[in-house]
């Protein structure tokens, strides 16, 4: 006679029928070294449960309160220094536009389009609030990657302000642009994460 | 203690009141909900990992998880239901981040079937580590956390059959190391 898989055990022992819960139920009816194998599973499944609760060696919660208190505030300066960037952009902009450069200039248009672009995915991303989400950790590891790559250009655009005029305009273009596509990719990553889960 | 002494305990009597005041950033009812559910977090991060370090790491990611987001609790399930899901993807975000001993299942597999030939028997905390780090954490959402295998596989961005694959497969392994074949 052949007896009843793990498998088979183990979905005998959940809730709903599976596909041969039906034929494997009734073989359980009559062999009884595999009702014998059912009761061992339920038995080993009970003392799992009952296994001692193991318990943290050290209290963690002063370290947890104080890295909650620098997030928060590390989350204020983000937001304030990137108000801050678009705020000299559109500084350097006006100085550019006056300052008659004999350098090409960028299409000041554009710069400015690129800047709203970015402020309106930033606004995206702060609605979307991924740090309340789990995530997997390709979704993880892709938002780091991002994010990484997000605080290099805004550092690279504070450099850009000392530069030369028409040079700091071109740049400023090209960097606000590569902003707003790390932005969207960053954006997209979480918007298909949360689609995926339901949220 | 034992788990089920440590499931009466997850129940928070006043969790609305203290939920909304940690909504609030109020940092007393933060403590709060560190103090009632910290020991479920600990026990359930070092269940799935293999050291004490990853499961304290575990635990501390998990309540700045809850500190983070507590405003997104929609409360629409238990309190500990939504921590211990965080906790839950912490700890197997870790296993894969850390990359255990997955990759070596079949060194496992060698290890252990050796290391029977010295070992008649063993407890059942020694058999649970034992297991690969998938393997364990499988085990341990199933049959003593109560997570279905279409939530594990979620959790794990694996496939339902993997979960129950996983899990027959841990079975035979515990029974065979907790020398109940000898039983049958």
């Amino acid at each position: 006679m052949t007896h009843l898989t793990m498998e088979q055990l183990l979905a005998l022992r959940g809730p709903g029928a599976e596909p041969g819960s039906a034929a494997a139920a009734a073989h359980l009816d009559s062999c009884a070294d595999c009702r014998a194998e059912l009761d061992r599973l339920h038995q080993r499944v009970a003392r799992l449960k009952a296994l001692p609760a193991l318990r943290s060696p050290r209290d963690r919660l002063p370290q947890v309160m104080a890295r909650a208190r620098q997030e928060r505030r590390g989350r204020q300066i983000r937001w304030g220094g990137l108000a801050g960037l678009a705020l000299a952009a559109s500084l350097a902009l006006a100085v550019g536009l006056t300052g008659g450069s004999t350098a090409q200039p960028a299409d000041s248009g554009e710069l400015v389009a690129a800047m709203a672009e970015s402020r309106l995915l930033e606004q995206a991303l702060r609605e979307l609030d991924p740090s309340a989400r789990v995530t997997d950790g390709h979704t993880e590891r892709m938002a780091a990657a991002l994010s990484d790559r997000i605080a290099l250009v805004d550092r690279q655009l504070e450099a850009v302000q000392l530069s030369e005029v028409a040079r700091r305009e071109q740049a400023l273009l090209r960097l606000w642009q590569e902003r707003v596509g790390l932005m969207d990719a960053l954006v997209n990553v979480h918007l298909t994460r949360a689609s995926r889960v339901g949220l | 203690m034992t788990g089920a002494t440590v499931v009466n305990s997850y129940l928070l009597a006043d969790a609305d009141s203290v939920v909304a005041r940690a909504r609030a950033g109020d940092p007393a009812a933060l403590e709060r909900l560190y103090r009632v559910y910290e020991s479920p977090v600990y026990n359930l991060a070092r269940r799935i990992c293999r050291t004490v370090e990853d499961a304290e790491d575990v635990q501390q990611e998990t309540f700045l998880e809850v500190f983070r987001s507590i405003r997104k609790f929609r409360g629409d399930g238990s309190i500990w239901g939504w921590i211990r899901t965080i906790a839950a993807s912490k700890a197997l975000m870790r296993l894969r981040r850390n990359k255990y001993r997955d990759a070596d299942e079949l060194h496992d597999e060698v290890t252990a079937t050796r290391r029977e030939e010295t070992l008649l028997r063993m407890d059942l905390e020694a058999a649970l580590e034992r297991l690969s780090d998938t393997a364990r954490a499988v085990v341990w959402l199933h049959d003593v956390e109560g997570y279905t295998h279409d939530e594990i596989a979620t959790m794990m961005g694996k496939t339902v059959s993997f979960s129950k694959s996983q899990l027959a497969r841990a079975h035979a392994k515990l029974r065979r190391w907790l020398g109940e074949e000898a039983a049958a």
